[in-house]
């Protein structure tokens, strides 16, 4: 005891308490089931409070989801453009042919059994075989050397098969043209791979741009969603530390400022959903009549369902995240004062 | 239901807020800790609530020290106290039945129970007809019974009011106190710091005297 305790006037009164202060079910802590339900319960709250506030707030929450949006469908409106390039390319692989040039005594029938052999093989999307005498005649109308040909005694030129591949890529390709090369029959296998390796490299400086991008406009979201976080715990500030002061958990507190960066992310994984596939509608018509004059049919293609599902749940992902970041930051500065 | 053995509270510049304060409460004690203006009564109710931890001493609530106490603890902790602030903390966004019903909400009571619940502790307070009014839509005494039935509509083990009626007038503040007794009756420890002297010599009950963070009295209010 204090000194206190041993001066005069000692207490007098103390009364025993007329109850019990808990019930036996409160002294020993609550069952799962009512932890289950307290849980489910507490999250139905957040939820249905989150929404509210977003709700009470549209103009300043659809302003937000709009920045975020439009940070989402840069990276992925660029890696969209890139894929269609790369089907343009795909569109382009007849200019990846490999030439063989046959020897000069291969035969008709020998010609035709060599092409039908690499037909068959599993990496060669097309074969054409050019007789000796089909590329004497484009040699003499395009040359323009028609009458001197004619003087020769012997066709100088060898039938040629051009081998059309499955794959762009710069290995695969150099791999089938070594096999070719092997062949009988076939003098030289030819392969311009300048092209190939240019377009391959310009995409791959794309997949790094978007990459890049990408990166940059994830902080930038982070910042974003936390920023808005860190405004909506300020506004709350008292509410959070009379919840602090009754007895909530911080997992309480965070709860419902994570539903609602998880609603910013899903409100501006819709939106950006909604740019890409206007933007590229609107673009894909002038793609169109560009690729018309060229006699292609080409067209870009929408955003895919399994693309935009997965920029919705990205999005979700990372409201939730920069919103975890941001109250785990801001809360232990909430402690009750 | 409360011991403080040789409790100090020592603040990094150097301030001591409580001297090596040594004193027990027991369970459904009604009781008053006085003293002017920083003599120690609001830290005393700070460590009880874990708010601020003792340097020095032991401090046990229902036998948890609470110096001690794991952070991850002190919500469950405080679920088992009822605290009533001077300046009220009521929400001013919620109506009177949702603040009352917060506490409840967050033990996960269901709605049918939180709303029987949350009826009683206003009927207790008088405020049964306010359920569905803000507070700024009432009295400031009215304001403070509210704040008194959030802090009892959990049914806690113990009540700390912080100069619950320092801005209240005498009448009001006597009906406060009031009810302050209704609650004591059905069992709670209640702890009420005030500097009331007047009104806690009317009260009668045990009464703990600071001066700069000592303990310098012990005994029924005069």
């Amino acid at each position: 005891m204090s000194d206190a305790a041993s001066k005069p006037n000692p207490v007098k009164h103390e009364p025993t308490p007329t109850a019990p202060m808990r019930k036996r079910s409160e002294q020993t802590g609550p069952d799962l089931k009512t932890l289950t339900r307290a849980w489910l319960e507490s999250h139905r709250a957040s939820l249905l409070d989150s929404l509210r506030r977003l709700a009470k707030q549209p103009i300043g929450s659809f302003f937000t989801c709009l920045v975020m949006a439009v940070a989402l469908s840069l990276p992925m409106g660029l890696s969209l453009l890139l894929d269609n390039l790369e089907r343009l390319g795909g569109s382009w692989q007849r200019a990846a042919q490999i030439s063989l040039f046959l020897d000069l005594q291969a035969g008709e029938a020998d010609s035709q059994q060599l092409r039908d052999e690499i037909a068959a093989m599993p990496d060669v999307a097309e074969v054409e075989l050019i007789s000796r005498e089909q590329a004497l005649d484009e040699f003499q109308q395009q040359s323009g050397l028609g009458d001197a040909l004619r003087e020769l005694p012997d066709n100088p030129l060898p039938a040629v098969i051009l081998v059309t591949p499955k794959e762009v890529d710069k290995a695969a390709l150099e791999s089938l043209r070594l096999r070719l090369d092997e062949l009988n029959a076939v003098e030289l296998a030819q392969l311009d791979l300048v092209w190939v390796e240019r377009l391959t490299a310009i995409l791959k400086l794309g997949d790094h741009f978007v990459f890049g991008l990408s990166l940059l406009l994830v902080m930038a979201l982070l910042l974003v969603i936390g920023n808005t976080i860190r405004l909506a715990i300020e506004n709350r500030r008292t509410e959070i530390e009379v919840i602090k002061l009754v007895g909530g958990t911080d997992g309480y507190v965070r709860r419902p400022f994570l539903y609602m960066g998880a609603m910013y992310g899903l409100g501006a994984g819709l939106m950006a959903w909604g740019i890409l596939a206007f933007g590229l509608d609107w673009l894909n018509s002038a793609v169109v009549r560009l690729a018309g004059l060229y006699g292609s049919d080409f067209a870009l293609l929408g955003v895919p369902g399994a693309d935009a599902a997965s920029l919705v749940l990205a999005a979700v992902l990372l409201g939730y995240v920069g919103a975890w970041l941001a109250v785990a930051r801001h809360l232990s500065e909430l402690a009750p004062r | 239901m409360i011991r403080f053995e040789q409790v100090a509270k020592r603040y990094p510049n150097g301030h001591v807020g409580l001297h090596e304060l040594t004193f027990r409460v027991r369970r459904g004690e009604f009781l008053f800790i006085t003293g002017h203006s920083g003599a120690g009564k609001s830290t005393l109710l700070r460590l009880l609530l874990a708010m601020e931890r003792p340097t020095g001493g032991k401090l046990l609530l229902a036998g948890q020290d609470l110096a001690r106490i794991s952070n991850a603890q002190i919500p469950f902790l405080r679920r088992q106290i009822g605290v009533v602030f001077q300046n009220h903390q009521l929400l001013f966004d919620r109506s009177v039945f949702d603040n009352v019903a917060l506490p409840l909400q967050i033990l996960g009571l269901s709605k049918p129970e939180i709303d029987k619940r949350v009826r009683t502790a206003l009927e207790r307070v008088s405020l049964l007809d306010k359920v569905d009014a803000y507070p700024a839509d009432i009295s400031t005494g009215q304001q403070q019974r509210v704040g008194i039935a959030r802090a009892v509509v959990h049914q806690p083990a113990l009540l700390l009011a912080d100069e619950p009626t320092g801005n209240l007038d005498p009448r009001l503040a006597a009906e406060i106190m009031g009810v302050f007794e209704d609650i004591n009756r059905l069992g709670t420890t209640v702890l009420i710091a005030s500097h009331d002297l007047a009104l806690i010599a009317r009260m009668r009950h045990r009464m703990l005297t600071l001066q700069r963070g000592r303990l310098i009295g012990d005994g029924e209010a005069a």
